[in-house]
C-alpha cells in the first residue's frame, strides 16, 4: 500500500491519474450513447483511422492532434452516418475502413522509420504524458463533460428514438454531429494514453457493465462513468505492480468488472 | 387550421405508397384512418407528422403536434424510465432544460393515464397496454394542438381502451385534432363522432362519417 502511496509523489504519475480519469469518465459516457445506438465498433474504427493520421503527422513531423482531430472528427461523421444509413453495410464498411487504416498507418510508420512511436500509439503510453498532453486532456474532457450536461435531454432523445425526435422538431443531424464531434475528441485523446488497440474498450465495457444494473438512463451515465473511473485506477495500479501497458491494464480491470457483474446479476 | 395536406404523393424508393390525397383537420376535428395492412396509413400519418417528405404537394401543419407511434422492439429495450420518456413530449427544438412546469404537466398526464405509479419503473418491464398508456401521457403532456395516433389500442385490453378513449374525447373537447389510425370498427363507437377516411393502395377510397 505504501508502494502505491509513494508512486503519487512523482509528477508523470499524477499527470497520468490526472488524463487518464477524465478521459475514462468521458469515454464511458459517450459509451453508453454508442452502444445503446449500437455503434460500439465506431470507437474501434475511429482509433484505427486515428493510428494513421498520427502516423502520418509523424512522419511529415507535424502536431499530431492538428492532423488527427479533423481526421477522426470527418471519419466519425461519415461512419455514423453510414451506419445509420445502411445499417449492415456500415459495420462492413468500418471493418474495411479501420483494416485499411491500420495496415496504412503501419507502412507509413515502418517507411519513415517511427516504429517506436508505433508502438507507443499501438499500445498507448499513459506514463509519458506530458504537462502540455494533460492540458489538452482536461480542455477536452471539460468541452465533453460540458457538452453532455447541456445536450443531454437532446441526447437522450436522439438515442432513444430520432423519428421520434424529428417529430417534435429536433434537428437530429446537428446533435449526431456533436456525438461524432465529441467521440472523435475522446477518441484522439484517448488512443494516445490507452492505445490504438484498446481504446474501443474503454468507451464500450463501462457502459456494458452499468447497463446489468442500472434503472433508467441516467442511473446509466452515472454507473458508467462511476466503473470507468474505478476500471481506471484500479488498471493503472495493476499496471504498476506488475509492470503492464497501462492501457492493458485499465482494459483488464474494465473486463473483471463486467464479469463480476454478469455473475452477480445471474445469482 | 390544424393541418392542411393537398395532393400530397410519398414514395419509397420508385414506389408510390400514397397518391394524391388531401385532407385537413380543424380545432376539434377527429379523424379515423382505416384500411387494410399495406394501404398506407402508417405512411400517412408519418407523412403528416413531417417525418417522410412529400414527393409532391403540400403540407401545412401545427408546430404543436404530437404524434404517437406504433410500438417498436427498441422501445422494449431501452432502458429508461417511465418519467424519463413522459416528460420528453415537452421537449422541442431550441430547448435544452426541463422547467417545473414541465414536470408538473408530464406528472399530471400521467395521472390521467392511469401510470403515475409506475413512474419509476423501466419502460421495458411494462406491458404492450402500459406502454401505448405511456405514449399516450407523452404525446398529451406536450399539450399538443393535432394529436397524431398510430394505431394506439391494438393490444389493449378493456380498461385501457376506456382510459386511452376518455383522454382522446377530452383532449377532443379542448379543441385539439385528432387523427386516428385503426383498423378495428369497434374503436370508433368509443370516440367522439368525426370523420371516417378508408385507404386502399395509398388513395382514399371512401369518406364517410362515424
Amino acid at each position: 500500500m505504501s508502494e502505491i502511496l509513494d508512486l503519487l509523489t512523482y509528477p508523470f504519475v499524477i499527470r497520468a491519474l490526472i488524463a487518464g480519469s477524465l478521459i475514462s469518465i468521458c469515454a464511458s459516457i459517450l459509451g453508453v450513447i454508442l452502444v445503446l445506438k449500437h455503434y460500439s465498433l465506431i470507437g474501434h474504427g475511429l482509433s484505427e483511422i486515428g493510428f494513421a493520421s498520427l502516423s502520418i503527422s509523424a512522419a511529415l513531423n507535424i502536431s499530431p492532434e492538428l492532423v488527427s482531430t479533423p481526421a477522426v472528427i470527418l471519419a466519425s461523421f461519415v461512419i455514423m452516418f453510414v451506419s445509420q444509413k445502411y445499417k449492415t453495410a456500415g459495420d462492413i464498411a468500418i471493418a474495411v475502413a479501420s483494416s485499411a487504416a491500420l495496415a496504412l498507418g503501419i507502412i507509413i510508420s515502418s517507411l519513415s522509420g517511427n516504429t517506436s512511436i508505433m508502438s507507443s500509439y499501438l499500445f498507448g503510453s499513459v506514463l509519458a504524458i506530458t504537462q502540455g498532453d494533460l492540458i489538452y486532456s482536461v480542455v477536452i474532457s471539460l468541452i465533453v463533460m460540458a457538452s453532455f450536461v447541456i445536450f443531454y435531454n437532446k441526447f437522450f432523445l436522439i438515442t432513444y428514438n430520432e423519428d421520434y425526435s424529428r417529430s417534435l422538431g429536433i434537428n437530429t443531424t446537428f446533435y449526431q454531429l456533436i456525438i461524432s464531434i465529441l467521440t472523435a475528441l475522446i477518441v484522439v485523446m484517448g488512443m494516445r494514453i490507452m492505445g490504438t488497440l484498446l481504446i474501443s474498450g474503454v468507451i464500450i465495457l463501462p457502459a456494458v457493465s452499468a447497463k446489468v444494473f442500472a434503472s433508467g438512463f441516467r442511473s446509466l451515465v452515472i454507473i458508467s462513468g462511476v466503473i470507468s473511473l474505478i476500471a481506471f485506477v484500479s488498471g493503472l495500479i495493476l499496471s504498476f505492480v506488475f509492470n503492464l501497458p497501462a492501457g492493458a491494464g485499465v482494459i483488464l480491470a474494465n473486463t473483471i468488472i463486467l464479469i463480476i457483474m454478469k455473475v452477480i446479476a445471474k445469482k | 387550421m390544424k393541418f392542411s395536406l393537398k395532393h400530397a404523393v410519398i414514395k419509397y424508393s420508385d414506389k408510390i405508397a400514397i397518391n394524391d390525397v388531401s385532407l385537413e383537420a380543424n380545432s376539434g376535428d377527429m379523424i379515423f384512418i382505416t384500411g387494410a395492412n399495406g394501404s398506407g396509413k402508417s405512411t400517412l400519418t408519418k407523412g403528416i407528422a413531417g417525418l417522410l417528405p412529400l414527393s409532391s404537394g403540400t403540407l401545412e401543419r401545427t408546430q404543436r403536434m404530437s404524434y404517437v407511434p406504433q410500438i417498436e422492439e427498441a422501445d422494449k429495450n431501452f432502458p429508461a424510465k417511465v418519467r424519463e420518456i413522459v416528460i420528453t413530449g415537452r421537449m422541442r427544438n431550441g430547448k435544452l432544460f426541463y422547467n417545473n412546469h414541465d414536470t408538473e404537466q408530464a406528472n399530471s398526464a400521467m395521472k390521467e393515464l392511469g401510470i403515475y405509479e409506475l413512474a419509476d419503473r423501466e419502460i421495458k418491464t411494462l406491458s404492450g397496454g402500459q406502454l401505448r398508456r405511456v405514449f399516450l401521457a407523452r404525446a398529451l403532456c406536450g399539450e399538443p394542438e393535432l394529436l397524431l395516433l398510430d394505431e394506439p389500442c391494438a393490444g389493449l385490453d378493456a380498461e385501457s381502451h376506456k382510459i386511452l378513449f376518455e383522454a382522446i374525447n377530452k383532449v377532443l373537447s379542448k379543441g385539439c385534432a385528432v387523427l386516428m389510425v385503426t383498423h378495428d370498427n369497434s374503436d370508433l363507437d368509443g370516440i367522439k363522432a368525426g370523420r371516417v377516411i378508408t385507404l386502399s393502395n395509398g388513395k382514399i377510397i371512401n369518406e364517410r362519417n362515424s
